[in-house]
């Protein structure tokens, strides 16, 4: 049974989400058991993927390049972890309102497997096809209450989604085309003979794949869908997709770079795409800050925060060092952790107050000072000052970009914190102030919750907040996390 | 004009579709313009000269051929493909049909002003 | 949404040819262009077929909405449960344990025959699903 834990992983939401629909009454317990026994399972890999080994499963019993492989190396960890992790809180969150059925459960079970059917899958084709599947589901989620403003989100994201998943493809038409095969590590064998016969092919299929992942991504001209989607889903929703779903396009982006085009043949290719993902990152970056501080509803400006600090990872996978690469990856973490608990501190204040306006949040930490204060330490985290683990993260990547020569890059970082501070202080400074003024408009009827805090909402943040400060105190915990995973993309990098 | 760059110049009219109606419906037909044209592209990367549909005749009694079949693994692939364009369509005509319950028209430029 | 007689006699007496080479497809998957997929959507336009023809409300007496949906959802349980047979008697996942048979018979496939009937059973269910929710909505919520 050992043996078979990468499918059991995945496997384990999927039937738990087709069991739901048939009983009514099992959905929560069968929801958060299924996911805590996927949790376990990966927990028993974890001595073995921490020590740098790779554990590989054949579906089906087709060996080799024939068949579907899952492979579970020290990136795919690294990334399942955060997924089910956060799902988890996810599902704990949603757990006192009472108006979310069999289906929302369903549709959160089965995005939930299909996230860690894209990381695990070493099949390029058979990633695209978990990713439309991912897609498909998250659809759903955003347009659950079915009020006009989330319907017409989920139309955006759909019809954006679906030309950025049609690119995806046709690269890998074109990979196919040239190789002849699916396998990601068979298609890296066969690469380099294809690109001295037709280079601009290949180059067109990394062009393909690139924009297609960048559309899911949301980098700065693509990010049209983004704060429509992340601010008018339901608030666990919203975690769910500022917290992780844009991050498995970025796991994507690194597959493909550093797993198929990563022989030494490709050296134009990964120079050139470390200083596209550079430029791209720093324009994502100030475009997501200044957006962000002329915002007035809360959700839109912690979604324009999402895109802020997309190009922060962006900015550090660019540059391509081992620390700008462990800078990267942490903050892929700590952006998990701290935009959830921001989200869902969002939560609770929007169901209290009534509105989404920020201006109608004022006063606001007389009702529930313990919430203010979370949100005030995870957004201490996302500007990046010491305690918090945000801090950590940034300095690594801004002293990457000084290690690397490229000092320009740590002072507009700076920068950009700066912007981020401004924000979030305003909104904080909101909180703390007297009572709301009666002509606070946004209320959308979609977001009212029943019970505002309750026990299960509270512990979740406390849970997030904790983790916060704890990768922030110790440092070590996270990097050690992370390690196995940069090893492994530096052991691909032309030496 | 060989049928790679005429797949691709049907994507590029499906891409032009999606971009520049205004109609919701019209959009939906051009994502789905834009699923075809993929799937001409991949059963013309999998064609082989002078090939036979790879189907084994009833009788024989080996199971690799020795004429020339063409390829069908992008066949297979396609299949796949053709399923998650249905359901995209699908889920996005439901999704057609109660924002036009709600706002009663379908027109994006008056949707985006709606919001 | 109802026809002429003449159209309503046809479908009438195609309905089961049209159900007999979807199931022809279904379990030709393995031999012939086919499967679970395209057999299932055979059957389900075979459904949608009498719907367009004898109108919404005929039809969905004879093919129940609640009973398509069970349907649905015992032919996705019953390929993870075959799935998760192949795991108890050693095999990894969808690994086949079946004896294969000579090529070009029915029976070798070994396990695909079952998992093309359960997704085929699941499709069509699905299919007419599908057409019964969009059909049905008019405008309450």
């Amino acid at each position: 049974m050992a043996i078979h834990i990468p499918i059991l992983i995945i496997i384990s939401p999927l039937l738990a989400a087709f069991l739901m629909l048939l009983s009514r009454k099992y959905k929560i317990i069968l929801a958060t058991t299924s996911i805590i026994t996927s949790i376990v399972f990966i927990l028993t890999l974890s001595s073995q993927i921490l020590s740098g080994d790779k554990v590989i499963y054949h579906l089906g019993g087709w060996r080799g390049p024939l068949g579907i492989s899952l492979v579970v190396d020290g990136l795919s960890f690294f990334f399942s972890l955060i997924a089910l992790g956060l799902g988890l809180l996810v599902i704990i969150y949603s757990i006192p309102e009472r108006r979310y059925g069999r289906t929302y459960y369903f549709l959160l079970l089965i995005s939930l497997s299909s996230m860690i059917g894209v990381i695990y899958t070493a099949d390029i084709f058979n990633m695209y096809v978990f990713y439309e599947l991912l897609s498909l589901a998250v659809y759903l989620l955003i347009a659950y209450p079915k009020t006009g403003v989330t319907l017409w989100a989920s139309f955006n994201y759909l019809i954006m989604g679906g030309v950025g998943l049609s690119f995806f493809l046709l690269g890998i038409g074109f990979l196919y085309a040239m190789t002849g095969t699916l396998d990601i590590s068979h298609i890296a064998e066969r690469l380099p003979v294809a690109f001295n016969s037709s280079t601009r092919m290949v180059l067109m299929s990394f062009v393909l794949i690139a924009t297609g992942m960048g559309i899911k991504i949301a980098v700065f001209p693509l990010h049209g869908w983004l704060p429509d989607a992340h601010s008018m889903a339901p608030s666990p929703v919203s975690a769910l997709l500022s917290g992780i779903t844009v991050e498995i396009g970025i796991y994507c982006l690194i597959r493909v770079i550093y797993s198929v085009f990563s022989t030494e043949a490709f050296s134009i290719i990964i120079s050139s795409s470390h200083t596209i993902l550079i430029v791209l990152g720093v324009v994502t970056l100030l475009f997501g800050a200044s957006m962000a501080l002329v915002q007035k509803d809360l959700k839109r400006l912690l979604a324009y925060s999402t895109i802020n600090q997309i190009g922060i990872i962006l900015i550090g996978l660019g540059i391509g060092t081992e620390l700008g690469l462990t800078g990267a990856l942490f903050h892929v973490l700590n952006h998990a952790i701290m935009k959830g608990a921001l989200f869902f501190c969002a939560g609770i204040m929007i169901a209290k107050a009534g509105t989404r306006d920020v201006q109608g949040l004022s006063g606001f930490s007389r009702q529930q000072p313990a919430i203010v204060f979370a949100f005030i330490i995870a957004s201490l985290g996302m500007i990046g000052i010491p305690p918090t683990n945000g801090f950590v993260s940034k300095w690594l990547i801004c002293l990457a970009a000084v290690e690397a020569g490229y000092a320009v890059l740590a002072v507009i970082i700076l920068m950009a914190s700066a912007i981020t501070a401004a924000y979030y202080f305003r909104v904080i400074q909101v909180l703390f102030s007297g009572p709301p003024k009666q002509s606070s408009v946004l209320i959308y009827k979609g977001e009212q919750m029943i019970h505002g805090g309750n026990f299960f909402r509270t512990w979740t943040i406390y849970i997030l907040v904790a983790g916060c400060l704890l990768l922030g105190l110790v440092p070590a915990l996270g990097i050690s996390m992370v390690k196995p995973a940069v090893s492994l993309l530096l052991s691909h990098v032309i030496p | 004009m060989t049928p790679i760059n005429i797949s691709l110049l049907v994507f590029m009219i499906g891409l032009y579709g999606v971009m520049s109606k205004n109609n919701l419906i019209k959009k939906i037909i051009g994502l789905t313009i834009m699923n075809g044209s993929i799937v001409l592209f991949f059963i013309s990367i999998g064609y082989r000269e002078a090939g036979l549909a790879p189907i084994l005749e009833k009788g024989t009694t080996d199971a690799i051929p020795t004429t020339i079949l063409v390829d069908p693994l992008p066949q297979a692939l396609m299949l796949t493909a053709i399923v998650i364009g249905i359901s995209i369509t699908a889920l996005a005509l439901a999704l057609i049909v109660r924002i036009y319950a709600k706002y009663k028209t379908l027109d994006i430029q008056q949707l985006s002003k709606e919001r | 949404m109802g026809s002429s007689k003449i159209i309503r006699t046809i479908v009438q007496k195609l309905f089961p040819f049209i159900v007999l080479f979807g199931l022809y497809l279904i379990s030709h998957g393995h031999l012939s262009p086919g499967g679970g997929f395209q057999g299932g959507v055979v059957i389900g336009t075979a459904i949608i077929l009498l719907a367009l023809s004898h109108g919404i409300e005929k039809t969905e007496k004879k093919f129940e909405n609640k009973r398509l949906s069970m349907l649905e959802k015992l032919g996705i349980l019953t390929f993870i449960f075959l799935g998760f047979l192949s795991i108890f008697l050693g095999h990894s996942f969808l690994g086949n344990f079946l004896p294969l048979g000579k090529p070009g018979q029915i029976t070798s496939g070994g396990l695909m025959l079952f998992f093309n009937i359960a997704i085929g059973i699941e499709v069509a269910a699905g299919v007419s699903i599908i057409f019964y929710a969009l059909v049905k909505y008019r405008g309450e919520i």
